[in-house]
């Protein structure tokens, strides 16, 4: 067979000898680059943090439920040792349709015992807590004798940072931050997920601020445009046992046109 | 060919192609497991899932694209053309399990539709480096899934071999909106020089292999052929063409492939009725022009695929003076006998 003579059909199983070599050199080199490729984007992926989710994992927790605005549930853990844990809701939702159920029967849930059964998502300090039916929140009836009273202020801060979701930057998402997850954020906040705004201290580590407006209420909708935006808060600064919390005018947010170092 | 629509027309060469994308897919899919467990064990499994689909449909949409340049350079590799549609639609299946997952992760459960979500939750779209990717991902699996769910003969006939050609060339708007999603998303996270090399790499390749073919091409549509008296166009000397091989040439814009057929010529328009196959570059068997690409069959004297298949293509006079050939421009209906003529 001359060597411009071979001429392949699909439907005849006859192959030339040139047509072949020329296969299987192809086929090789396919499957080399398809195994090299597969190693170099696997392989230099970035390290994800080490946080946790207990996904399929449900935990009890009783405490003392608090709204300072956002949800959380004070849980002893020894002699005047508190760790403050921020409620979520299932999916991209805050806990309100969870604790509105709880509410209507029995008014404000504000100072109550509570025992949540939920998934903890814990990181670099914080704790939250994935509720995802409000069948599993039972209210115990005592009323805190301590009352947890609303913060109160530090002073006027100013402060740069990025503002994330909490929910998958804590660890739901792994990783939870990146371009990639800069809509998903969004979409979180905007479900009621409280926004959390990311500073970097002297120290070098992260702080972890809650965002409120100047009245101290929850903000979502109005804080959409700022996320992953590296910018300049001006608030007033509180703490609240493990978070602190900044009351923001949302107006004056000065974007700083860099890159985020997050989203 | 087949006279009937059947799902697939199994032979043995598709059976080994389906073989071959199957045991790459796999491969890539193990390495790709196995090297994110072991090196990254705090990423989550759906993390690991979106990644290793989304960049095994990047690696098949590259081998997908080289396959029709390089079998113009070389016909050996026409094999791998023959079960193209095989291999998009397994890509259209790994990016489809990309993008599925993608949106249940990031845009489900929450308080939009997820399809507005992708389109909304992110408005920077004035901005390059904070633009929301996911759009263009989204566009580019719209376009796959069209091209994927019309990649069956019975689209090709009923839509028109020109329109099926036309939306299938979309594939690449798609592998541009691709590029922009992966530069734009993924590599403004994940910045290894490796894996943005991959995809920079990839783009030369394609782009070379293109360039290379339509320069060869290019050299076919630029040939100028001188007119007789009579307005025929000398194309060649008879001793240029191979026995049961043709020459291409370009005529008034068409182009022609002038066949050899036991000593004597003939004329046919170059587009095979199937899926626009280069007829001219295929070769005469058991007397019957057949198309490099599927073996679509057609008569050299009538242009006709032999009954009882219906496919037609113009036939061109020729004749042949003092060892010239000459080919008269004005083609004659599709089907239309002419004499072949002796050499």
């Amino acid at each position: 067979m001359k060597k411009n003579d071979e001429f392949y059909i699909g439907y005849v199983d006859e192959v030339g000898t040139e047509t072949k070599t020329t296969l299987k050199r192809f086929v090789l080199y396919s499957l080399i680059t398809l195994v090299v490729v597969g190693f170099l984007f696997s392989f230099f992926q970035e390290t994800a943090v080490n946080s946790s989710f207990d996904f399929n994992e449900p935990t009890k927790v009783s405490g003392i439920y608090h709204e300072t605005p956002y949800p959380m549930l004070r849980v002893q853990l020894a002699d005047d040792i508190y760790k403050d844990i921020l409620l979520l809701g299932f999916g991209k939702f805050g806990p309100n349709q969870y604790l509105n159920a709880i509410k209507s029967e029995n008014g404000s849930l504000v100072n109550k015992a509570l025992t949540i059964e939920g998934q903890l998502i814990y990181y670099n300090g914080q704790t939250l807590l994935e509720i995802d039916d409000s069948q599993k929140i039972t209210l115990s009836g005592s009323v805190n004798r301590n009352e947890i009273k609303k913060p109160s202020s530090i002073g006027q801060i100013e402060l740069e940072g990025e503002i994330v979701d909490p929910k998958c930057y804590f660890g739901v998402m792994k990783p939870g931050f990146g371009k990639i997850h800069r809509s998903c954020a969004a979409l979180c906040i905007s479900g009621g997920i409280p926004p959390v705004l990311v500073a970097t201290n002297e120290q070098e580590t992260d702080d972890y601020f809650l965002l409120t407006n100047l009245k101290g209420e929850p903000i979502h909708q109005d804080i959409l445009p700022f996320i992953g935006q590296p910018a300049k808060l001006l608030g007033e600064l509180s703490e609240l046992g493990d978070w602190k919390v900044l009351k923001i005018d949302v107006d004056r947010i000065e974007k700083l046109g860099k890159a985020s170092s997050i989203y | 060919m087949g006279l009937d629509y059947k799902l697939v027309l199994w032979n043995k060469h598709k059976k080994n192609y389906d073989k071959l994308i199957a045991l790459g897919m796999v491969l890539y899919l193990i390495v790709f497991f196995v090297l994110s467990l072991v090196t990254n064990a705090e990423m989550t499994a759906e993390t690991i899932i979106i990644r290793a689909f989304g960049s095994l449909a990047i690696i098949l949409l590259h081998l997908i694209l080289v396959i029709g340049p390089l079998t113009r350079l070389n016909p050996n590799y026409l094999p791998i053309l023959y079960n193209r549609r095989h291999l998009g639609v397994s890509m259209f299946l790994a990016a489809l399990i990309h993008g599925v997952f993608s949106t249940i992760n990031f845009h489900t459960l929450g308080s939009k539709n997820p399809i507005e979500s992708i389109f909304t939750s992110n408005m920077d779209y004035g901005s390059l480096t904070n633009f929301p990717f996911q759009v263009l991902g989204f566009l580019a699996l719209l376009i796959l899934f069209v091209m994927a769910s019309t990649s069956h003969d019975f689209f090709l006939k009923n839509l028109s071999p020109k329109i099926w050609k036309r939306l299938h060339m979309l594939v690449y708007l798609a592998y541009s909106l691709i590029v922009l999603h992966v530069f734009l998303g993924a590599f403004q996270q994940e910045t290894s020089p490796f894996a943005i090399g991959v995809l920079c790499l990839g783009f030369v390749l394609i782009t070379g292999l293109h360039l290379t073919a339509a320069f060869k091409e290019g050299k076919i549509d630029s040939f100028k052929a001188s007119k007789d008296s009579d307005g025929w166009l000398e194309v060649c000397t008879t001793g240029e063409i191979e026995e049961s091989r043709a020459k291409i040439f370009t005529v008034e814009g068409e182009r022609i492939a002038v066949f050899k057929n036991e000593g004597k010529l003939s004329a046919i328009h170059n587009v095979c009725k199937h899926q626009g196959g280069p007829l001219g570059e295929g070769k005469i068997v058991d007397g019957c022009i057949t198309c490099p690409w599927h073996g679509y069959q057609y008569l050299p004297h009538n242009g006709q695929s032999p009954p009882p298949f219906t496919e037609k293509v113009k036939t061109y006079q020729l004749k042949v003076v003092n060892g010239f050939v000459y080919v008269n421009p004005n083609a004659y209906e599709e089907g239309t006998e002419v004499t072949p003529i002796s050499c």
